[in-house]
């Protein structure tokens, strides 16, 4: 379990390096972390569940120009390092959907509160272009890479220390989840599939753009693959 | 500041550098130079390669540290532009700090646009829709995070490193109205499979394997179907926050029909 937290910790760290500093490739949206995640503590379930439904609602948050959406990437991580640290142990499905709960609402809250803490790491970084800036000019060459350095450790250094703070809250609050995992498996029945939809229809909104023949695309899919899937089945 | 000009060009090793730095476009990314402290240190191994004389690379290094913004993968395509400008600009042809500063400004408000539309409004969603179908039908194995990384990863890491050589061989001139057409056809087609796939995974997940989920399930995906294609409407609140409200709705009922 100690190699599964500090490689969640590390997740944190690498998935905040992706989102902007570093390469952008993806690899920090909620559905990859979460399936890493999933391997490391061995509970594919559990991860999946969490971040299906992260992925869904990050698909529709965009970094447009100097916009800082919520913050999916360290998000994600803490939603499925939330749950699959409560669920690991517990020997009930409902304990796992119930942490599949927390760690979900655990993400969401820690991508909306990621904004102010994205913000303030990009005013730290005002601050090191103007001393880049004045550095290169009094002949210190090896200023941009000391800048560029420094700018991704102190992204990493966030990613990790928020999921740091947020699983240890999730060790605080593991106890009352298991207590209370009844009610929040059921609420979890509900809420999951509602989250689906709710993305689902967010990214339709962004593919259909109003337009009737794309509206038509969807329905003639959806009809059609539900009847190939319920028909096909044995 | 020494007026010693080359007549030096950039060559692949070069361009191939800058492709690899362009990975930190963002790295100290800021709201007053946004991507500017990136896009000097990308362009830097061209400015190394093109100014010999050292205060001369470090001013034009502090020059490029400037305002700079755009859609990030697109960016490579401005960089290949601007070494192409810099090659001149040594071998004095070329303009001065004023015109490259307004060739940076055109080429990152045009890059952005056509950028955000490809991959922020399009390749993005369409990836994650494609990474939740496959998560969904095979839930026990990771197809979903591997499709979803490399449907996005693929041909943004290939603009980022092609970007850098295709906008070295065309200069200024990048922005074709074939490149246009081209990118314009590319996000047509991905909102049209985007809306397939999105049309397969919304049957998937009212009857994976053909089994028909419970009524109440089928409902939920239904009413949250609904309220996203309301709340779409407007930006404000963001669907996290909705999405966040119908979690504490949720939270609430079930503590209210257990007690």
């Amino acid at each position: 379990m100690k190699a599964a937290l500090l490689g969640t910790l590390v997740a944190g760290g690498l998935a905040a390096l992706d989102a902007t500093p570093v390469a952008q490739t993806l690899a920090s949206q909620p559905l990859v972390t979460a399936t890493v995640l999933g391997m490391l503590w061995g509970d594919w379930s559990t991860a999946l569940a969490v971040g299906t439904v992260l992925q869904i609602l990050a698909a529709s948050t965009l970094p447009i120009g100097a916009r800082t959406p919520e913050d999916y990437s360290v998000g994600g991580v803490v939603g499925a390092g939330v749950a699959l640290s409560i669920a690991s142990g517990a020997p009930f499905e409902h304990v796992r959907q119930a942490a599949s709960l927390a760690g979900v609402m655990a993400g969401m809250v820690a991508a909306t509160l990621g904004v102010p803490l994205v913000r303030w790491q990009r005013r730290q970084n005002e601050g090191l272009a103007r001393w880049c800036e004045n550095a290169l000019r009094a002949g210190r060459e090896g200023a941009l890479a000391e800048a560029q350095g420094a700018g991704v450790a102190l992204a990493f250094a966030l990613g990790l220390a928020v999921t740091a703070v947020w699983l240890w809250l999730a060790h605080l609050g593991a106890a009352k989840v298991e207590e209370e995992s009844l009610r929040l498996a059921g609420a979890w029945h509900l809420l999951q599939p509602l989250w689906l939809g709710f993305g689902f229809a967010q990214l339709l909104h962004a593919f259909v753009q109003r337009r009737l023949e794309r509206a038509g695309v969807f329905a003639a899919a959806l009809v059609g693959a539900w009847l190939v899937i319920v028909a096909g089945a044995p | 500041m020494s007026d010693n000009h080359t007549t030096g060009r950039v060559d692949r090793a070069t361009l191939f550098a800058m492709g690899l730095r362009a990975n930190l476009l963002q790295a100290a990314w800021n709201f007053e130079r946004q991507q500017g402290l990136g896009w000097a240190f990308a362009l830097a191994p061209a400015l190394k390669r093109l100014y010999p004389d050292r205060e001369q690379r470090l001013e034009r290094l502090a020059e490029h540290t400037a305002y700079f913004n755009t859609q990030p993968t697109m960016a490579s395509i401005a960089l290949g532009a601007a070494a192409r400008v810099e090659e001149d600009r040594s071998a004095g042809v070329g303009g001065d700090a004023a015109s490259m500063a307004r060739l940076k400004s055109a080429l990152g408000s045009t890059l952005a646009a056509l950028g955000d539309r490809l991959f922020w409004f399009s390749l993005r969603p369409f990836a994650a829709a494609v990474g939740v179908l496959l998560a969904m039908a095979r839930p026990s194995q990771a197809w979903g995070a591997i499709a979803l990384w490399l449907v996005y990863a693929i041909p943004h890491l290939a603009l980022r490193f092609g970007g850098v050589r295709w906008g070295y061989a065309s200069g200024p001139a990048v922005l074709s109205g074939a490149f246009r057409e081209r990118l314009e056809a590319a996000v047509r087609w991905l909102a049209v499979l985007g809306c397939v796939v999105l049309g397969v995974a919304l049957a998937w997940a009212l009857a994976p394997g053909g089994e028909p989920r419970p009524i109440a399930v089928q409902c939920a995906l239904a009413v949250g179907l609904g309220a996203g294609l309301l709340t779409a409407q407007r930006a404000r609140p963001s669907p996290t926050r909705w999405a966040l409200a119908f979690g504490l709705l949720g939270l609430i009922l079930a503590w209210r029909n257990h007690s």
